[in-house]
This record gives C-alpha cells, sequence and structure tokens, in this order.
C-alpha cells in the first residue's frame, strides 16, 4: 500500500495502471461475445452524389452474409449530430463525403465481410463538389443541404468591440497576415469500435469506445427510433479520443445492426485506413489577422477573419467556431477588435471535436502576429506580450472577463528568467556548420467547460459498500487521460481513505448518473467538483450514523480513516463495514449534481455565436518555449529545447499533469511540422500512420514543466482544466522560433522540412 | 492465408517450392504482409525462409564479408564485423526502420524488394556487392546493380532464392557514409538517400569515390563519370556542392504523397554537403 502525506497534490499511482499494464482491463475493442457478428460499412467513393440504385442482389445469397441492410431499414430520423442532427446513420438520398456510409454488412467473419462490401453494387448520379470553404460560400456553390437558409454557411458571426477599422489607422505599428492551418487526425491508439446486443427485454446494450454515452443515448433513440428506456450505453475506458469519440462513430452502425441480428451480438472494429476515412479531424482553416499597436508597445487594434471548414456534416463545427472566436485574441488586451467567423459546409472529411477546439488554429495565427508586430516596434516578444496580458478583471480583445484565476503573467515571467529564454543568443550564435537556430515562445488560453452552449452538469454518485469499502460510479467517460483514477484521489481525501479503499463503475447509462462530455477541458472540473461534494455529503451521513448508533455524541470527534472511524474522546476504532451494516442501501448512497458557472454578457456578440458555446467564465493559461534547429541542407527542424509554463490552477497529481503537458505537447508538434493531410478533391492521400506522418519518440525532444499553481476559487481543490491548454501553443513557438532561425514567417503549416528546404533555396537565390 | 510452410534446409525448400510452385518466399515480411493486408498481393501460400541456418550467417573469409540473406537489420547493426568494416552498411541498418522492423526484416528481403528506398541499397552499391542466387540445381552470382531492374523488379528466378551477399572488405583508409532523410527520424521511408565510399590517399586526396542515391529514380544510381571528377582532390564544401549540383542533374526522381521531385532532386544535390557536415 502506498503511504502518503495527502492525496490531493501527490503523484498518487494510477488505480487503472495494473489492469492496463496486464491487459486484464477490457477496452471496448477488446469485447468479442459469444456467437457474434462482424458489422461493416460499405462507403460512399464519390464526394458528392445521388444514389440512384443500391444493388445487394449479388451478396444476398452469399454463404456467411447474415443481413444486408440500408437507409430503408432504419425505423428512425435516420440522423445524428449535436447540436445540429444532420448526419444520416446510412446515406439515404445522397452522398456527401468520399467514405459516407451507405450499406451496412452483417456476417459470420471478416473475410466474407469484406468480399460482400466488395461485390455491393451502388450507382451514384455525381453532383457538382465544393472543397474549398470560400468557394462554398460563393453564391453558386454546390449545396449540402438543400434546404438550409443560410445554404453552405453552417455557422457566421462576429464579434465587435469599439471601432477596430478606425482605430488601426491610429496604430503606430500594423501587421497583417494569412495563415493557412492543416486537419488533423486524432490517431488514438484504439480504432473506433464496439460491440451491441438486443437482449430478451428489448434492451439495446452497446459497448463502445466513446466520450459521450448519455448523448450517444438520446440520439440513437432520434436516430434509430428505438425507445431511450431502452437503450444502455456503456462506456469502458478508451484507447485515446483527443475529441475524435466526442460523439457518435460506430455507434450508429452498432445499433443499427443490433437491431437486424435477430438476437445475436454484433461487432465493429475500424481498421486504422477506415478509421481515417470515417473519422471527424481538426477543422482546417484560414485565419486572416490584422493587428496593431502604438509605439509604446500597447496593442491597440485588431481585425481577425476566420474560416473552418466543417466538411459534410455539422458535427461540432459550431462550436468550434464560437471558441476559436473566443480565443482569437488569447491573452491580450486590445480595446478595439471586429472578429468574424465563418464555419463552411463542404465535401471534405467531417472536421468535429479536437483537443484545442478551435484555439489552436487561431491561436497559431495570433501567436505569430505578436512576433511580427514586436520586430516592426523593436521590442522584445516576451516584453511585449508581458505589456499587453491580461490579469483578472480585465477583458481580453475578444470581449472575455478574466473573472476567475488569470495566471499568465506569472507563466511568461516563468519563462523570462529561465535559463533557455535567457542564454537565447549565445545558443543561436553557437549553432553548427549548415544548421540555422530560433527560439521561439507563444502564449495563450483555453476555456474550461460548454460555455453558454447546454449547461455543463456533472452527476456524481459514491456508495459506502456492506463491506466499508467505496464505490465510485464515474459519470464521465476516461479516454486514457485519467480523470477516472482522480476520482479515487478526490473521494479518498474528502474520506480519509486509501485509494485501495475504492471501487471504480465506468460510465454506463444504467449505473451511474449522466454528467456530460468527456471534452471541453471539465472532466476533473465539473465531475470532481459534484464528486467532492457528494463524498462530503457521504461522510456526514457515516459521522451522523456513528452517533444515530451511540457510538459518541458530536459527529467532530469522530476521525474517518482507511476502513474505520476512531472515536478520539474515547479511543475507540469502529470498522466502516459496521457503521454500514446500519444504513439503509439508499443512505449509503450519496449523489450531487454540480452545475459549471458560465459568464453571461450578451452584448457584443451575436446571439447564435453565444448559443455555440461563446464565452467561458474559467480559463487555463499558458506560455511555451522552443529552441529550433533547422538542417540548412535538408530543411529539417530539430526542436532541441521545450518548456511549457502552465496555469491549470492547482495540481491534483503531478504525474498526471506533467503526462498531459507532454502529451499535448508532442501533439502540437506532429500538428506544427509533421501532421501533413492530405486531401485531392475530397480523397484521401494519407490513408494511414505510414504516410500521415506523428512524430516518434525519436523526434521529439524532453519536455520542461513548469506548473504555475494559481488557486481557481470555483475548481475542485483549486484546480482547472490541463487537458487541452497543453496543445495550443506548440505550433505557434516552433513557427516563431523558425522564423527566427530562417529570417521570415511561413504562413502554411505544418511546417514540413520539403516546405523549409524550398523556401531556404529560393531565399538563398535572391 | 492457406498455408504457411517453415522448411528447415534448403533441400526441404526446393522440394516444398516444386510442389508449390505459385508459393510466394518471405524473407522477414516487413513488406510482403503488408501488400498482402493492403490486397495488393493475393493472400497465397507462404514459404517462409527464418529456419533456414545456413542463411542467417555472417561470416568473413578472407578480403570478403559473406551476409546470408536472412540475416536481420537487428543482427547487422549487432556485429562487430559490420561496424569495423562495413561502416557504411552499419550507418544505414541504424536508420532503417524500427527496432521491431529492424528484428523481423532481412537484408535479402530488402534487396528482392527492389524498393529504390531501400536503405541497405545504396550501401551495396557503393560496396559493389554481388548477389549469390541458388536454385535446387545452380548458383550464380550477379553485381547487385544489374540484379535489381526497377521498382519490385529484379532478376531473381521462379525457382531461384537470395543466398548470399558478397561483400569485398574496402581498402585501407576508405570511409563510409550514410545519410537518409526521411519525414521524420524513425519508422521512416528515405525521401532521398545517399551512401558514399571514399578512400584517401596519405596526402588526404580522394583515390577513389563512390556516390549512390536512393529514392531518387526507379532504382538506386550511380553516376562513375561523376564520381570520377572527385579523383585527386581533397574534400571540401566547394568540391562536395559541386558533385550534388553535377548528381542533382542526373537523378530523376518523382513526386508522391511523401515528397515532390523537387525536394527530391533538391536534397541530392545537398547530401553530399552531409559528409562535410560529418567530418567537422
Amino acid at each position: 500500500m502506498t503511504t502518503y502525506a495527502s492525496p490531493i497534490g501527490s503523484s498518487l499511482k494510477r488505480v487503472d495502471g495494473p489492469g492496463k499494464i496486464s491487459g486484464l482491463e477490457k477496452y471496448a475493442a477488446d469485447y468479442y461475445p459469444d456467437n457474434f457478428l462482424w458489422a461493416g460499412a460499405k462507403r460512399s467513393d464519390h464526394p458528392h452524389a445521388l444514389i440512384k440504385e443500391i444493388d445487394i442482389s449479388p451478396v444476398r445469397n452469399l454463404p456467411g452474409i447474415f443481413a444486408v441492410l440500408t437507409h430503408e431499414d432504419i425505423k428512425g430520423a435516420n440522423r445524428v449530430g449535436v447540436p445540429e442532427m444532420d448526419q444520416p446513420v446510412l446515406a439515404d438520398r445522397k452522398v456527401r463525403y468520399k467514405g459516407d456510409p451507405v450499406v451496412l454488412v452483417l456476417a459470420e467473419n471478416k473475410t466474407v465481410l469484406q468480399e460482400a462490401i466488395d461485390k455491393i453494387v451502388i450507382k451514384y448520379e455525381p453532383l457538382p463538389a465544393v472543397f474549398d470553404p470560400e468557394a462554398a460560400l460563393a453564391e453558386n456553390a454546390p449545396l449540402l443541404h438543400e434546404n438550409r437558409n443560410d445554404k453552405n454557411l453552417l455557422l457566421g458571426g462576429r464579434v465587435v468591440r469599439g471601432n477596430s477599422i478606425a482605430a488601426m489607422s491610429e496604430c503606430d505599428a500594423v501587421a497583417e497576415a494569412d495563415f493557412q492551418l492543416p486537419w488533423q487526425e486524432h490517431a488514438y491508439l484504439e480504432t473506433e469500435a464496439g460491440v451491441a446486443r438486443v437482449d430478451e427485454e428489448g434492451i439495446l446494450a452497446i459497448i463502445a469506445s466513446t466520450q459521450t454515452p448519455w448523448r450517444d443515448r438520446n440520439e440513437l433513440a432520434y436516430a434509430l427510433g428505438w425507445p431511450l428506456d431502452k437503450i444502455r450505453v456503456i462506456a469502458p475506458y478508451l484507447g485515446g479520443g483527443f475529441g475524435g469519440k466526442d460523439g457518435i462513430t460506430v455507434q450508429g452502425l452498432l445499433g443499427l445492426a443490433a437491431l437486424h441480428s435477430g438476437g445475436r451480438p454484433v461487432k465493429m472494429w475500424n481498421s486504422r485506413e477506415e478509421s481515417f476515412l470515417s473519422s471527424t479531424k481538426r477543422h482546417p482553416g484560414r485565419v486572416h489577422y490584422e493587428l496593431g499597436c502604438k509605439k509604446d508597445g500597447t496593442l491597440y487594434a485588431m481585425n481577425c477573419r476566420i474560416v473552418l471548414d466543417t466538411g459534410a456534416y455539422a458535427s461540432l463545427g459550431g462550436p468550434v467556431l464560437a471558441l476559436a472566436m473566443e480565443h482569437a485574441a488569447g491573452v491580450y488586451r486590445i480595446p478595439h477588435a471586429l472578429i468574424e467567423g465563418f464555419s463552411v459546409y463542404t465535401n471534405n472529411p467531417v472536421g468535429g471535436a479536437f483537443r484545442g477546439f478551435g484555439a489552436p488554429q487561431v491561436l497559431a495565427g495570433l501567436e505569430q502576429m505578436m512576433d511580427i508586430l514586436a520586430d516592426k516596434i523593436a521590442w522584445d516578444p516576451l516584453a511585449f506580450r508581458l505589456k499587453n496580458a491580461v490579469m483578472r478583471g480585465d477583458e481580453t480583445g475578444a470581449g472575455v472577463w478574466m473573472s476567475n484565476s488569470t495566471a499568465i503573467i506569472p507563466c511568461l515571467e516563468k519563462l523570462q528568467e529561465h535559463p533557455l529564454w535567457t542564454s537565447r543568443q549565445a545558443w543561436v550564435s553557437q549553432a553548427p556548420p549548415f544548421k540555422l537556430r530560433g527560439v521561439g515562445i507563444a502564449a495563450g488560453l483555453q476555456g474550461t467547460g460548454y460555455g453558454p452552449m447546454v449547461a455543463d452538469i456533472a452527476n456524481a454518485k459514491i456508495e459506502l459498500l456492506p463491506d466499508g469499502r467505496f464505490r465510485i460510479y464515474s459519470g464521465v467517460a476516461d479516454m486514457g487521460q485519467g480523470n477516472n483514477p482522480t476520482n479515487v484521489q478526490i473521494a479518498a481525501e474528502v474520506l480519509g481513505q486509501t485509494a485501495d479503499c475504492f471501487e471504480l463503475i465506468q460510465p454506463d447509462t444504467l449505473q451511474t448518473l449522466p454528467s456530460g462530455s468527456s471534452a471541453a477541458s471539465r472532466t476533473t472540473y465539473s465531475y470532481g467538483n459534484a464528486l467532492k461534494a457528494a463524498a462530503l455529503q457521504l461522510k456526514e451521513r457515516i459521522l451522523t450514523r456513528a452517533c444515530n448508533m451511540g457510538m459518541g455524541l458530536y459527529a467532530e470527534d469522530f476521525l474517518l480513516s482507511s476502513g474505520r472511524l476512531n472515536h478520539l474522546p474515547s479511543g475507540r476504532e469502529i470498522p466502516l463495514g459496521l457503521v454500514a451494516a446500519s444504513m439503509r442501501p439508499e443512505e449509503r448512497v450519496s449523489i450531487y449534481s454540480y452545475t459549471a458557472p458560465v459568464n453571461r454578457y450578451p452584448d457584443k456578440i451575436n446571439p447564435d455565436i453565444r448559443a455555440a458555446g461563446f464565452p467561458h467564465r474559467v480559463f487555463a493559461f499558458a506560455c511555451h518555449l522552443a529552441r529550433v534547429q533547422i538542417d540548412e541542407l535538408t530543411g529539417e527542424v530539430e526542436i532541441s529545447d521545450y518548456l511549457a509554463a502552465t496555469d491549470a490552477g492547482k495540481v491534483l497529481n503531478p504525474q498526471l499533469y506533467e503526462q498531459q503537458v507532454q502529451g499535448g505537447a508532442v501533439q502540437g508538434m506532429g500538428y506544427a511540422l509533421w501532421e501533413d493531410f492530405k486531401l485531392d478533391r475530397g480523397e484521401l492521400m494519407t490513408r494511414n500512420l505510414a504516410t500521415y506522418i506523428l512524430p516518434t519518440s525519436m523526434d521529439v525532444p524532453d519536455i520542461l514543466s513548469i506548473a504555475v499553481e494559481s488557486v481557481e476559487e470555483s475548481g475542485p481543490f483549486g484546480m482547472k482544466g490541463i487537458g487541452e491548454i497543453v496543445i495550443n501553443l506548440a505550433l505557434p513557438a516552433i513557427a516563431n522560433g523558425i522564423a527566427r532561425a530562417v529570417g521570415q514567417h511561413i504562413f502554411k503549416s505544418p511546417l514540413t522540412a520539403e516546405q523549409l528546404l524550398l523556401i531556404l533555396e529560393k531565399r538563398a537565390a535572391e | 492465408m492457406s498455408q504457411v510452410f517453415l522448411p528447415h534446409t534448403l533441400e526441404e525448400l526446393w522440394t516444398i517450392k516444386q510442389e508449390n510452385p505459385a508459393a510466394l518466399i518471405m524473407a522477414g515480411g516487413t513488406d510482403l504482409l503488408v501488400k498482402i493486408r493492403d490486397r495488393k498481393l493475393p493472400p497465397a501460400v507462404i514459404l517462409a525462409l527464418e529456419n533456414i541456418a545456413e542463411l542467417r550467417q555472417i561470416e568473413r573469409q578472407d578480403g570478403e564479408i559473406c551476409i546470408g540473406s536472412m540475416v536481420t537489420h537487428q543482427q547487422l547493426l549487432d556485429s562487430p564485423i559490420i561496424q569495423t568494416q562495413l561502416p557504411v552498411l552499419h550507418q544505414a541498418v541504424a536508420v532503417l526502420g524500427s527496432p521491431p522492423i529492424r528484428h523481423m526484416g532481412t537484408i535479402g528481403g530488402n534487396i528482392c524488394t527492389a524498393s529504390p528506398a531501400g536503405d541497405t541499397l545504396p550501401p551495396l552499391y557503393v560496396l559493389n556487392a554481388g548477389l549469390e542466387l541458388k536454385n535446387a540445381a545452380t548458383s550464380r552470382l550477379l553485381p547487385i546493380q544489374d540484379f535489381i531492374q526497377g521498382p519490385g523488379q529484379t532478376l531473381l528466378g521462379s525457382n531461384e532464392i537470395l543466398y548470399k551477399i558478397r561483400i569485398s572488405i574496402p581498402a585501407p583508409h576508405s570511409q563510409g557514409f550514410y545519410f537518409k532523410v526521411g519525414q521524420r527520424k524513425a519508422l521512416a521511408i528515405a525521401i532521398c538517400s545517399m551512401a558514399s565510399l571514399l578512400q584517401f590517399a596519405e596526402d588526404k586526396r580522394i583515390l577513389e569515390g563512390r556516390f549512390a542515391w536512393g529514392s531518387t529514380g526507379p532504382t538506386v544510381m550511380r553516376f562513375p563519370e561523376v564520381e570520377n571528377t572527385l579523383i585527386g582532390e581533397k574534400l571540401s564544401p566547394i568540391i562536395l556542392g559541386r558533385l550534388g549540383q553535377s548528381m542533382a542533374a542526373l537523378v530523376s526522381p518523382i513526386s508522391d504523397v511523401r515528397a515532390s521531385a523537387e525536394y527530391r532532386r533538391l536534397l541530392a544535390s545537398k547530401l553530399p554537403l552531409k559528409i562535410w557536415q560529418s567530418l567537422i
């Protein structure tokens, strides 16, 4: 047993570790129920086409084929998605991207499944397609969804503060640039997977790799026309999610299959190629900035135009845009600002939630603008940021109040005094032959929670078991970040227990309570708040019951510790099991509902944007530094050193915190340098991990993490979300370092070696 | 996949092959199995060579090193003979794939796959490696550059296997170099690679310089007429830069999902300077 002074603040061993390492813990992909059928989809090979005919006759009598299903077999609305339900489970009238599922096959094994998928013939009438969001906004562009008033515009809106057009002309220095941001693939280890079955009582039970078990249940009931109370969704530990499982992936197809399998279980597990083809991506986009300041270094005006490509279906393309707009002025006070945003349908793969949720795109642009503008007025880039950074009580240029803990200035100061920053000139001047060196920084923020889109509610449940141990019913899926092990830590702190006094139930709509998604940097913040209160309530109940039982006069005379109560005045020790035995089952269960706070101030933004989640109240902050070395002979970039200073409030578990910093920074490095998702007229060119290049351990440096621990008064034990802020700044920090090394900014990312060498060659020729 | 044969001797191998003429010969499987998974090859009968002990030896005989075709990249990496006598090959296997691939993949498989991006190929070209091919009745010896005809195309007969790779130990005062540009530092396919073997005289002038380029044409490429311009020169950034310029005009790269032809050509012109970068 691990001994520790206090669970909160210690690197308590993850309770999920042994099960995962030994392989005993089952992920959704690990389930192989008896007598199961494989399900798989035949997908569209057209980016935009009418379905003229689906011919399943070549496979109807194929041995091993159990069922072949089309949209005609769906009893419900055949639409999933949130907030806009526009995505068919199986395409009905037309297909909107290369990868849209059209036919679902159930087969005895994978070989015959593939054979059937190959043999089914779908006749299409191709329609004009559109692959560029700007072109999709044009008057005569082909329409993805015909009946929308806004045509291909999923969501548009603006934030206006002061008069940025007039103010720009009053600036002493103005910089302008247009940034191109790429798709990013989540590339989680566990591709989309699950099993489903309808039991004798008509309960459709789905075990799926999902971040959103409760939302899935609602969507499935609507799409498949099956009663909500007859759907059960279970979310085991996920093998990664990053936002890619924030909503329906295979669940719709699985549910449909289970409704047509004669009671047999069905299983789906996407290959990596099918995952690339069918999953959501980080929204690619164009971000145009104009940023102006006074000669004393004060930021004065900003114009920003954001265009995101949301692909064929809405997914979370509206909320992602709203969040991009909210973060578009970063951590700076800017009195005059105009932020325009457009989230646009195209015949490309679907853009959806991805760690950072719109913030990485805008911060990539803004933080390079800060360097460009600092250079124009000959300011040190770090001093320039410090001069304009927000403090608590300030408003950002996007009109977002910093109403809660705000420690971006301490983050910047940590960087300013760090040797990696102070010794940068010497390091740059010592570059070896044929190498160029540069040091870049970037600062930013990330909202915690949903904002005013839907209420951010978590319902915690904890039970004192008859044997005196405790069971936590985790309401939020754990996609690997460790929020559910952290639940043990929180309850252990409140109840004075050691970790081995707990068992954990993973999210299950039958057993645990609706607590929202594993998303928005809100898992531990929202559920932790609820669990802390539920545990406190249970503790009070236990102490009171001990008094009830005549074991003492006052609740405060009892000390609750591992498995027991100590009555301090008498020195008596009472096993918790004894107290539990005196309680009725319903008394042993404590539930608590927590709603995260949001800021409401309606005047500066239009209602559509607000409804998509603008603004947040609680923010995490960070400042990253990258030392980069470019090989002049190949264009290859080496990140020599990397430092992240993060304010995510108090640290509950230093090891999990650092794990997030490292994982997020590396995923951000991939976004910055290597992950070049290529499409050619809607057709995937980078189909798998052989051509879509993720960084390996050989490609990334050691990452130094400094925790700047503000105390967030609204968070459990002073914490706020760490999950997303960690990814936002690698691209701009690295890009700024490269710009200092090369002598020019590069506006198209990723900053591949090829792009760099061609630029270096061009500069040499000039 | 219907059947996998794992013969222990060459005699067994010939018999099985005779009875299953369509069987696919598998060395390490790191290319073959991927092709079958991608349905670029049918799921055929597989004839795996991994249990044939005589194909797994690295031997030094007089001035020659013989490497069995089933020697894995990891064996090459761990071999003191390769490290000390054939450093150019050693450098190449150090950056080939990843540890799992190096433990499965073999030098013979790398040669017979005949990808212009194969990491062992440029070193074997500059080493003037000879390939001993065997069938049930006879054996023959072919220089590697004659054996490989194009991407995936070799002169391997349908009843033949690659038996051994024979390499003369480079002359004293030789130095080998291998440089590879991939899309990342590990698990990367070469976008452009270059092997070089330089033999120096006492006064540091170049007696012989050999250069082979990978991923810049249908096969690994050497240009003796350009190599000859180095004879009698001393190494300098100027002559290496000039050599690169000449080479870049001769290579014939293609554009694909990994890199454009323009980038590959540019890399071909720059890679000789890597020699200078590595020496100072």
